[in-house]
Formats: C-alpha cells, sequence, structure tokens
C-alpha cells in the first residue's frame, strides 16, 4: 500500500517538473485477478493449479490522447518498455490541460522500428526484447511456472512478436478514459490464463499464427480502472 | 637556399595532394546502384570503423574468449570459413551452414542463407547469441567491453560517450562491415575501360550473361534475391531455407542468392557447402539440378555447356578475384 502512495507521489513530482502547467499519469497495473502481480506470490487457477511468474514485459508504443476522434497529444518518446516488476517503467506522463475521451497506444513495436538497425533507450538490443536468430523486436513476454506445463522446470514462455505479413503481432489499443490525474490501466494475467491451456500450449518463441492468437487474448485483458 | 625553397614547396604539394586524395570510408562504385544501408542513422567515421574492426577481430564477443567474428570470415577469403564446410563455432561445436563470404553488404536488405536478419546492424546479434557460434549474449558482451580500459577509450573516441550501449556496439560492427567494399577485380577495370578480357575471358563473360546472369546479377553478381537453383536437400540436415522464415512453401528450397565477386576464394560453395571446386559447380548446373515445385524460371530448360564452355566461363569467373579487396590491410587484422 505505502509502496502505491510513494509511487503516486513519484508521478505527480515528474509532472511537476515535466510540464509546469499540470500533468496527469498513464500508469499500467498488472494484476492476476484482484491481486497486483508480484514476482513472489503464487497464484492460483483453481484448487490443485497454481501459476508463479517470473518475468511479464511489453512494449507500448505510439501512445496518443484523442478527443472526438481527433489527435490532441502524442506522446515525444514514442517507445516504452514496461516491466511489471520494476515500478519505474510503469508510468508515462500525459498532460491534463486539455481535454481527451481516447487513449490509443500499439502493444508492441512496429514494422518501420522493427527493420530500421540498432536503436538505443528502451530499444537497445541489450533489453533482451530482440530476436537474435531472426530479426525483430519481441512485443510482449509472458514467462514462469506452473505445474500444469509438463516441461523442463515446469517453464512456460510466450514471446510475442513478428512484423510481416501474414503474420504481424502488432496490437492497436483504444481505451476510453475520462481525464483524471492518474489512469490506471489494469492488464489482468487471470484473464489470460483462463483462455489457455497451459499443458497444451507454454511455449510460443517466433512469429507465426499463434503468437497473433495469444497476442488478441493480451489486448482482451486490458481494462480501464475505475 | 632556392634549393630549401623549392623542396619545401615540393614537400607543401604533396602533403596537399595527400590530403585531397585520402581516400573516403566508403564511395559507391561508378555505375553501381544506391545502396540500401541508410547511412544517414549511422554517419560513418575514421574512429567508429575503427573500433568496428577492433571488435570483428576480438575473440571477447565470444562466451570462452575464443572465438571472433574473423574466425569464421577471414579477410584473407573474402571473408569466409575455408575449409570447412560448415562453420564451427566455440568449442568446435559445428554450425548448421556455411559462412558467406562478406562483401558490399551496403547494397543486402536481408542477410543469411534464408534472410532471417533484417538490417546489418542486428547481424551481428546472431553468431554472438548463437548456442553453436559465439554462445554469449550481447548483454554480457556490453559488460565485458564496458569493463575494458581500451574500449572505454575507444567507444569515448568514436561516439562521445565512454558508456558502453548495445547499440553503440552494432553500429560499430556494421561501420566495419560497411567499408568491406570489392570492386577493383579485373572485371571491374574491363568495365571501366582500363583493361581488356582475353577472348577466353570474354567468351566466358558471354556464357555468363545468358546462363548465370539472371541471378548473378552484374555489378554485384547476385540479384538479392531468394532462389531454387536445384540443389537437392541434404537430408542430414532438411535446410529448406527462407520457408523457415516466411512459412510459405512457394519459398521452400530458396536461398539467397549468393555474390561471386571473389568466387576463387570463397570455396567452399552453397549454403551447406557442398562443393569444393568451381568445376563441381558446374556440374551441378548442367547436370545435377532437381526439379520441385519451386525450382527457378531460370532453370526450368537444361543447361548446356561443352567443357570448352565450362573453362571460358571459368576463365571468366577468376576475373572477379580483386586482390585490392583480399589483401587490404585497412581490413586486416587491427594494429595493436
Ligand atoms: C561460428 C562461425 C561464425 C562466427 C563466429 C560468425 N559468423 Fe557470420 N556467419 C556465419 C554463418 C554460418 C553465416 C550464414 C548463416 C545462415 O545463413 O544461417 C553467417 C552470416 C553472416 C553475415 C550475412 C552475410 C550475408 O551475405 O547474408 C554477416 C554480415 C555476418 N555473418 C557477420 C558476422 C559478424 C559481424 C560476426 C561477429 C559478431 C560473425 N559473423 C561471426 C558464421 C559465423
Ligand atoms: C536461378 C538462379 C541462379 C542461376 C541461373 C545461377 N545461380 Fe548460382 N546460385 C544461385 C543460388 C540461389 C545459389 C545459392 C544456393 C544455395 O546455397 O542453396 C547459387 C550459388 C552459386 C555458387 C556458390 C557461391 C558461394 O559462395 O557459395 C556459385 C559458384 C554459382 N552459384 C555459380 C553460378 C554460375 C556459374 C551460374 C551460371 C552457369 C549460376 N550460378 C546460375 C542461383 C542461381
Amino acid at each position: 500500500m505505502s509502496k502505491r502512495i510513494v509511487y503516486m507521489m513519484m508521478c505527480l513530482l515528474k509532472g511537476v517538473f515535466l510540464f509546469s502547467q499540470s500533468a496527469s499519469c498513464i500508469k499500467f497495473s498488472p494484476s492476476f485477478g484482484s491481486e497486483k502481480l508480484s514476482a513472489d506470490s503464487v497464484y492460483y487457477l483453481n484448487v490443485s493449479d497454481s501459476i508463479q511468474i517470473t518475468s511479464l514485459r511489453f512494449y507500448v508504443s505510439n501512445m496518443e490522447l484523442l478527443d472526438n476522434n481527433k489527435s490532441v497529444w502524442i506522446d515525444s518518446n514514442p517507445f516504452h518498455l514496461i516491466d511489471a516488476f520494476n515500478e519505474k517503467t510503469l508510468s508515462v506522463i500525459v498532460p491534463s490541460n486539455i481535454s481527451y475521451s481516447k487513449l490509443k497506444f500499439n502493444l508492441g513495436i512496429d514494422s518501420t522500428t522493427n527493420v530500421s538497425g540498432a536503436m538505443g533507450g528502451d530499444l537497445d538490443p541489450t533489453k533482451g526484447m530482440y530476436w537474435t536468430w531472426q530479426s525483430g523486436y519481441i512485443n510482449f513476454k509472458l514467462e514462469g511456472t506452473s505445474n500444469i506445463s509438463k516441461t523442463r522446470h515446469n517453464e512456460f514462455q510466450f514471446h510475442l512478436g513478428g512484423y510481416q505479413h501474414p503474420f504481424n503481432s502488432l496490437q492497436t489499443v483504444f481505451i476510453e478514459i475520462t481525464s483524471k490525474s492518474t489512469i490506471e490501466i489494469n492488464i489482468d494475467l487471470l484473464q489470460i490464463f483462463q483462455q489457455i491451456n497451459l499443458a497444451q500450449q507454454h511455449h510460443i518463441m517466433s512469429p507465426g499464427q499463434e503468437a497473433m492468437d495469444f497476442s488478441e487474448k493480451v489486448i482482451q485483458s486490458l481494462s480501464i480502472k475505475k | 637556399m632556392r634549393k630549401v625553397w623549392s623542396i619545401g614547396i615540393v614537400l607543401f604539394l604533396v602533403l596537399c595532394a595527400f590530403q585531397i586524395t585520402k581516400e573516403p570510408l566508403f564511395s559507391v562504385p561508378t555505375s553501381w546502384p544506391k545502396p540500401v544501408y541508410d547511412f544517414s542513422k549511422n554517419p560513418l567515421t575514421a574512429q567508429k570503423v575503427e573500433l568496428g574492426r577492433a571488435l570483428f577481430y576480438d575473440p571477447l564477443l565470444s562466451k570462452n574468449n575464443q572465438i571472433s567474428c574473423a574466425s569464421c570470415h577471414s579477410p584473407f577469403t573474402a571473408f569466409t570459413h575455408v575449409d570447412h564446410d560448415l562453420s564451427h563455432g566455440i568449442e568446435d561445436r559445428i554450425g548448421t551452414r556455411n559462412s558467406p563470404a562478406l562483401m558490399n553488404l551496403a547494397w543486402h536488405q536481408s542477410f543469411m542463407w534464408d534472410g532471417a536478419i533484417n538490417h546489418l546492424d542486428m547481424q551481428a546479434l546472431a553468431p554472438i547469441s548463437h548456442p553453436n557460434e559465439m554462445g554469449e549474449k550481447i548483454e554480457s558482451v556490453v559488460k565485458k567491453l564496458q569493463q575494458s580500459k581500451n574500449y572505454s577509450a575507444l567507444f569515448l573516441k568514436a561516439f562521445g560517450d565512454s558508456i558502453i550501449t548495445g547499440e553503440h556496439t552494432l553500429k560499430a560492427i556494421s561501420q566495419f562491415m560497411l567499408t568491406l567494399v570489392s570492386s577493383n577485380s579485373k572485371y571491374d577495370s574491363v568495365m571501366r575501360k582500363q583493361a581488356q578480357f582475353t577472348p577466353q575471358q570474354k567468351n566466358g563473360y558471354t556464357i555468363f550473361q545468358k546462363n548465370c546472369a539472371a541471378c548473378h546479377a552484374e555489378p554485384l553478381f547476385t540479384n538479392l534475391q531468394f532462389e531454387n537453383n536445384g540443389l537437392a536437400v541434404d537430408t542430414t540436415l532438411n535446410d529448406y531455407g527462407r520457408m523457415r522464415i516466411t512459412k510459405n512453401k512457394s519459398d521452400s528450397l530458396k536461398f539467397k542468392v549468393p555474390t561471386l565477386r571473389n568466387i576463387e576464394f570463397s570455396f567452399p560453395y552453397m549454403h551447406d557447402g557442398r562443393f569444393k571446386t568451381i568445376a563441381a559447380v558446374l556440374k551441378h548446373y548442367t547436370s545435377g539440378v532437381k526439379h520441385s515445385q519451386t525450382l527457378s524460371v531460370h532453370l526450368q530448360k537444361p543447361m548446356i555447356l561443352s567443357s570448352n564452355d565450362k573453362v571460358d566461363l571459368t576463365a571468366f569467373l577468376l576475373t572477379l578475384t580483386d586482390k585490392s579487396f583480399l589483401f587490404n590491410t585497412k581490413y586486416g587484422f587491427p594494429k595493436k
């Protein structure tokens, strides 16, 4: 709880520095059902089946605020690598002195950026979000263990990406929002795990239909916290 | 006194001439197409090229600190791995493909035999992290570089920043590879009207244009497309080439057309190094082509070459040897 308060203060402070007028904060809050996601917790799908998450990282890119379907703000820093277990990465500052009704962003990295060579910051290939044997960014990475996956160490690994037709897994998200100081976007992993069977599906490591279908499930798990 | 003056003037002129004729790091040979590489995103400088060269020759990039890029891409053989059909990596592990010769990479759109890599900058990541090649992670390479005083200084000189990033490491390696331009073979001199083919080479050139140039297109001697040239599948490797990337059946058995420049030195040939000599390659094209769904339209009809034709064609292929490229000291092991 206290972490959250400290965090909100940080958001506010960041805002004060960046936009001397006023700013709000878009914050991604990963959860498992109603519980905040943490790396040490064991979550239960039912009485006997458990899941632990070791990594949840994804790219949010080209954020844009819209009012009446007209763009009113475009993020000047287009690429954010969100890491569920690194509080610093979870929020993006947006101005609040404008009115808007919709948020648009891409989950993943667009195809032009994918073919533009080495880049720095959150796109640096040392961030572990780049495929080495076949060029392309990993848009979304979810890793952990579960007794259901009958794999080595019960691991599951979902690396979603692919920018080339017909396997472009980039997802564009539109969310209705109202202006307020902190807009919280919840990503609920329980909703994802309820739709898949870890006994049969425990690894996605390359672009393809499977990655595209999984990416759809990811955006369905997004919602605005009221 | 006069003598001193004139010596002075001569010296001055020589120095001026040296300044003016100082070779650029990269230039597009006359009548070649525009390079594909976007130099505006990674402008070449002497310091960056030098850093890239140091990295290219440094086994620090591998997990056991024993294999460098040059282990598989040696300068004396047009930057390929001689004597090995499949390239060897750390702990003598054997890869599944033959290392291609490296040159004129600024014109390439995609890399690897199957085009798995979409940009020259990203190429180095593949061998660095491949368990059979260098078996390392770019994260740890950057850490190792960061701990080296020598590299902190080189990065500072090159990028104005001693903090080493993956981006800068990859861009520097690209810079060195971009300078590997081969455009001074006898063939090039003939095209520039500075030399003449012998009658045999000339006849070979005509045979080449008729039978080979559709895929091995001038001036790069590759059209940079993916084609099936009728090699039978090696059932120990089951490599279907481009199909692995596109997952499209129509790309089965298609491989990136390799350049024929410096072919005299870049044996063994083909993606799996199955042929050791040019004669064996020509035998393939005249009597070994396997028909399949995806065989290129250019090889549907049998290729008929007499033994004289083959001798002449080979003589022409040898005019693609570029000694100034193969023995260019600027490309060699960096001076300490
Ligand atoms: C263990 C041997 C090995 C090492 C070490 C190695 N390579 Fe390669 N290289 C290969 C092989 C094999 C291929 C072709 C692989 C394929 O097509 O799947 C290749 C392909 C390439 C290509 C693509 C060429 C083209 O025409 O498509 C480039 C560029 C390249 N390597 C650069 C490098 C650089 C830079 C390094 C060092 C960071 C390096 N290589 C280290 C074996 C190696
Ligand atoms: C249909 C297009 C096509 C035509 C026509 C063609 N080639 Fe090729 N060539 C290729 C492809 C594709 C490869 C690589 C195949 C592989 O490794 O799987 C290749 C490979 C080669 C190689 C090996 C190069 C290396 O570095 O490994 C040589 C040599 C060669 N061709 C010579 C010729 C000659 C000589 C002719 C004309 C007699 C010719 N080719 C006609 C497509 C073609």
